[in-house]
């Protein structure tokens, strides 16, 4: 017991002369082995209330200091000590975020956001970690010694390639197969689906400039200072965006086009796009649905009196789990590539893969397809064992 | 016999994949057993080929209805009583469970023992010295989390509290200090092995270390002090919580319970009052924790009549546990002289032990009308007209039904054409539609406009024939059906029922409130008509349309209560066990 006491005291001593942590482990460290080697097996005496005390001493000073607290601080405060219990949230909120936290109403939403932030907080630590421990390049050493080669070309600098690039996509503004997207859908979605569907319209357009034979790209329906333009003008800025090779106006796509040109292509549609038409333009609905809203493009075509198409992903792959619809970038691949190769094979390529397990095999033909999706495994989990067995089975029979 | 009638199961499976190509069927046909003679009739039957010509939806559907309904008609099961009755979804799952094959239970069998972090070395069975603890860590592989790992495991297993706070003593004299996320597991052990003075002294450390208690721990402390005599302390914790986030149904069944245990029953009136006004549902152990206090103390019965009211009104149906201390609650009422006994109700609405006859199902004008008027705004319209239909084919079928008397019937055509894959689409509906016209009823069939076009399931003369014995109306194969079934029917008045086997879930979703949601429930279980193992040939029969309302309810001397046995009710099932309760006089 005596050495307890001095035990605790010691460690009250050093708690409070040194604040930081590692200290006191050295020192704590120390006493016990000390103490442990210095007495018998039987006189190291379990006690169990020990940590008690310890804490004790690690109290907090009594100051509340802040004698109105608004709910900010205790989300402030709840956020803080979650990260204490080993919830996933940030280690370090904004006060934007807090505000953000304190107008969701539902504990889920609240649980919810703050683990979108976390892992965003995640994927920002582990990137930084990764740029310090690359090794740099190294570049004064050999600047006085390389010599000058005699090469053919000078070097060919990425600004030459967009010079290039950007030269055909004027001429696709000029000569080129239209492809609308239709960014009237706005109110149907979330701050978060917004945001994605912005980002996957800079992937399309980035896909489209890169592209040999580029489309006219149109984003119809875009209110000008609405959230779509206020989110798009944030991503590219407002000289970049001005100076983008697209066609963007806040009128309909039946104003632009004759209604029997268009073609709105949707997953909900009963038609199926069997062959890429050069002389139709065909319209993507550029929206985000993480929620439950289905037909929600299938409706708008419907209001705007358009024929619609679906693509043929049934026809040519094995389903497997998923939602048939894809996002904004892989429907312009999808696109750019049946445009060019006229090959659906080709273009479903950018399906992803996790989706399906598998083209239908050629030799099945077209009848063969359609038997194919109706005994498509229901069960998610064995749908690659499924194809396999299907397949001895053929082997054996015929 | 052949190789595939020892492995008829298998057979089954790749049944439909000989219907396309014949040359496969040759071979296997010659050794079939007798029994499987019926499914092999319908496979030749050029009538019902799986494919379809479009490769459209339609054959979707057909093959989905193979895939349930179709090849073993001896062993499929007969519903009970009503697609609504308590326990049906889960028997049908497990049927078709089975018919699926043993592949989905060895998927479920084996899962891994060892989860993600998993400690190798073995859990101590007493307390250890700072030492032992020491050495047990360098044996174990992940050492950074390895005290917070061997907490969780502690707490698992059910383990002594002294092995635990030796695992504390050695981490403070190893770290110097405990982590928060430490002491809650620790804390967590201590609340429900149910260490008092324990969860007290970390109370007080966990006050005084940290700037605030968080929703984990509070919520503990909740739990753990209402068992104790500083169950007052628990109403400030809740207090705390209120700051930031609502707290949950738990916190405050324990708060309450804390408060009835100790003898304030207004306390918990309040709590629970306030329960009431977030907009939370009770749980089913705080309300048993209510009527077992209403037994010991007198004057509470008010209140607890409200309760009751409460499950009326929420359409909540009471479990094995609370039933039995409401039935004691009742009998324990001084000079009332309840008897309670649990039963069952005869289909024609009249409970078996005492015969007094239960609520109807059927709703009142003003339901209906308001019914009527949700299913219009909600379902057909909802936000955007054109998701379900186009305002000109809406304008259309109102003139319709408005031009026709009341229908007694309304038919969902392409539901019921599905029932079986033995007969073609267009027989099945015809055989349904003469059926109840032999029984003078006036018939609405509602379908999409492909029906008419002639196909194979599609017979041109027997969609002649269902004209005339029927008003029929074809919507676009764009639009919804489901929705102008409801509206016909409901327009139709209240003797109209319809016939469909869907269970109409996405469309009762449309609905805006729960209440709405009640209603049209209701209105469904009394007007909703189902087929029961059909077989072409054979006399069309429905399944039981229940008279009486499964709702809490009473006639001043009499109560019925329904409540659910085991857990395997399904949201859109319905109870059929009873506690009835009568007055002797």
């Amino acid at each position: 017991m005596v050495f307890d006491v001095m035990f605790l005291r010691s460690c009250s001593l050093a708690v409070r002369r040194i604040c930081s942590r590692a200290p006191v482990q050295t020192l704590l460290r120390s006493a016990s082995t000390s103490q442990t080697t210095g007495r018998d097996e039987e006189e190291e005496k379990l006690d169990l209330d020990v940590w008690k005390a310890v804490m004790k001493t690690q109290a907090l000073p009594e100051n509340r200091s802040d004698p109105s607290p608004s709910p900010l601080d205790f989300h402030r405060e709840l956020v803080e000590m979650w990260h204490q219990a080993g919830k996933l949230v940030p280690k370090s909120i904004t006060d934007e975020q807090l505000q953000d936290l304190a107008a969701l109403t539902t504990k889920s939403a609240k649980k919810k956001f703050l683990k979108f932030l976390a892992i965003k907080e995640a994927h920002k630590i582990t990137k930084k970690e990764k740029r310090e421990n690359k090794p740099r390049p190294e570049r004064n050493t050999d600047g006085e010694e390389r010599e000058l080669r005699n090469t053919f070309l000078m070097k060919f600098w990425s600004g030459s390639m967009d010079r290039l690039l950007n030269w055909r996509v004027a001429q696709a503004m000029r000569f080129g197969q239209p492809l609308v997207y239709d960014m009237s859908y706005e109110q149907h979605m979330t701050r978060r689906e917004l945001e994605n569907a912005v980002s996957q319209l800079m992937e399309t357009e980035g896909f489209n400039r890169r592209s040999s034979d580029p489309f006219h790209l149109h984003f119809c329906g875009l209110k000008p200072g609405g959230a779509f333009h206020r989110e798009i003008l944030k991503r590219y800025g407002a000289e970049t965006w001005e100076r983008m090779l697209i066609t963007d106006t806040a009128s309909q796509p039946a104003d632009l086009f004759p209604r029997e040109d268009l073609v709105y292509l949707t997953a909900d549609s009963h038609t199926v796009l069997r062959k890429f038409d050069h002389r139709k333009v065909y319209v993507v609905g550029a929206i985000v649905d993480r929620s439950i809203q289905s037909g929600v493009s299938l409706a708008n075509a419907k209001r705007l009196q358009l024929a619609t198409a679906r693509l043929p992903l049934d026809e040519h792959l094995n389903w497997d789990c998923g939602a048939k619809n894809l996002t904004l970038d892989q429907m312009i691949r999808i696109l750019s590539t049946v445009k060019d190769t006229g090959s659906w094979k080709a273009a479903l390529e950018f399906v992803p893969k996790r989706k399906h397990c598998g083209f239908h095999s050629m030799r099945t033909g077209k009848t063969q397809s359609v038997r194919n999706e109706s005994t498509a495994p229901k069960n998610k989990t064995d749908g690659h064992k499924r194809v396999r067995e299907r397949k001895t089975w053929w082997e054996e029979e015929g | 016999m052949g190789p595939l009638v020892s492995n008829s199961r298998t057979c089954m499976k790749h049944l439909c994949t000989w219907v396309v190509n014949p040359l496969y069927l040759r071979p296997a046909l010659a050794g079939l057993p007798q029994h499987n003679m019926l499914a092999v009739r319908f496979i030749i039957n050029p009538n019902t080929q799986l494919y379809s010509t479009k490769g459209d939806k339609q054959a979707e559907l057909y093959s989905q209805v193979t895939k349930e309904k179709g090849f073993t008609p001896r062993t499929r099961p007969a519903f009970p009583k009503s697609v609504f009755a308590a326990g049906t979804a889960k028997k049908t799952a497990e049927y078709m469970k089975k018919r699926a094959g043993i592949d989905t239970e060895e998927l479920s069998n084996n899962t891994p023992a060892s989860g993600r972090g998993y400690l190798k070395v073995a859990l101590p069975d007493h307390p250890l010295t700072t030492s032992e603890w020491a050495k047990l860590k360098e044996g174990s592989s992940k050492s950074e989390r390895f005290e917070m790992q061997m907490m969780e495991r502690l707490l698992s297993a059910n383990a002594d509290v002294n092995i635990a706070k030796s695992l504390l003593a050695y981490v403070v004299q190893d770290k110097g200090t405990l982590s928060y996320e430490l002491l809650l597991r620790y804390l967590t052990l201590c609340v429900t092995a149910g260490h008092h003075s324990e969860v007290f002294d970390t109370y007080d450390i966990m006050r005084t270390c940290f700037k605030t208690l968080e929703t984990g721990a509070s919520s503990l402390f909740i739990k753990g002090f209402s068992q104790t005599e500083r169950w007052r302390e628990a109403l400030g914790l809740l207090e705390g919580l209120k700051k930031a986030l609502l707290p949950s149904a738990r916190n405050y069944g324990d708060a309450i319970t804390g408060a009835v245990l100790h003898g304030d029953i207004e306390t918990g009136w309040k709590l629970y009052d306030e329960l009431l006004e977030q907009g939370i549902e009770s749980h089913q152990s705080t309300w048993q924790c209510l009527f077992q206090s209403g037994i010991t103390q007198r004057g509470q019965e008010d209140k607890l009549f409200s309760v009751l009211s409460y499950m009326r009104d929420n359409q909540i149906y009471p479990e094995v546990l609370l039933i039995k201390t409401i039935k004691a609650w009742f009998e324990s009422l001084p000079d009332q002289k309840w008897s309670g006994k649990f039963s069952c109700v005869a289909p024609s609405g009249e409970c078996k032990t005492c015969k007094a006859s239960l609520e109807s199902i059927q709703l009142t004008e003003e339901e209906y009308a308001q019914l009527k008027d949700e299913v219009m705004k909600k379902v057909i319209e909802g936000s955007d007209i054109f998701n379900k239909t186009t305002p000109e084919e809406l304008k259309c079928f109102k003139a319709f039904v408005k031009q026709r008397p009341p229908f007694d019937i309304v038919i969902d055509g392409l539901n019921v054409a599905n029932t079986t894959p033995k007969a073609t689409h267009s027989e099945t509906l015809l055989a349904v539609v003469s059926e109840l016209e032999r029984q003078g009823l006036n018939i609405l069939v509602l379908g999409r406009k492909h029906m008419l076009q002639p196909s194979r399931n599609w017979d041109r003369q027997n969609m002649n024939k269902i004209k005339q014995k029927s008003h029929c109306f074809f919507t676009e194969n764009m639009s919804e059906d489901d929705p102008f079934l409801l509206y016909a029917a409901l327009h139709s008045g209240v003797h109209c029922n319809f016939l469909s086997r869907d269970l109409m879930r996405d469309h009762k979703a449309c609905l805006p409130d729960r209440a709405t949601r009640r209603l049209f429930f209701k209105w469904q279980r009394g007007h909703q008509l189902v087929i029961s193992n059909y077989a072409p040939g054979k006399r069309v029969r429905f399944q039981r349309i229940s008279a009486y309302d499964t709702i809490v309810q009473t006639a001043g001397s009499s109560w019925h209560i329904p409540y659910d046995e085991n857990g395997d009710r399904a949201t859109y099932e319905v109870p059929q066990k009873w506690l009835c309760l009568t007055q002797e006089h």
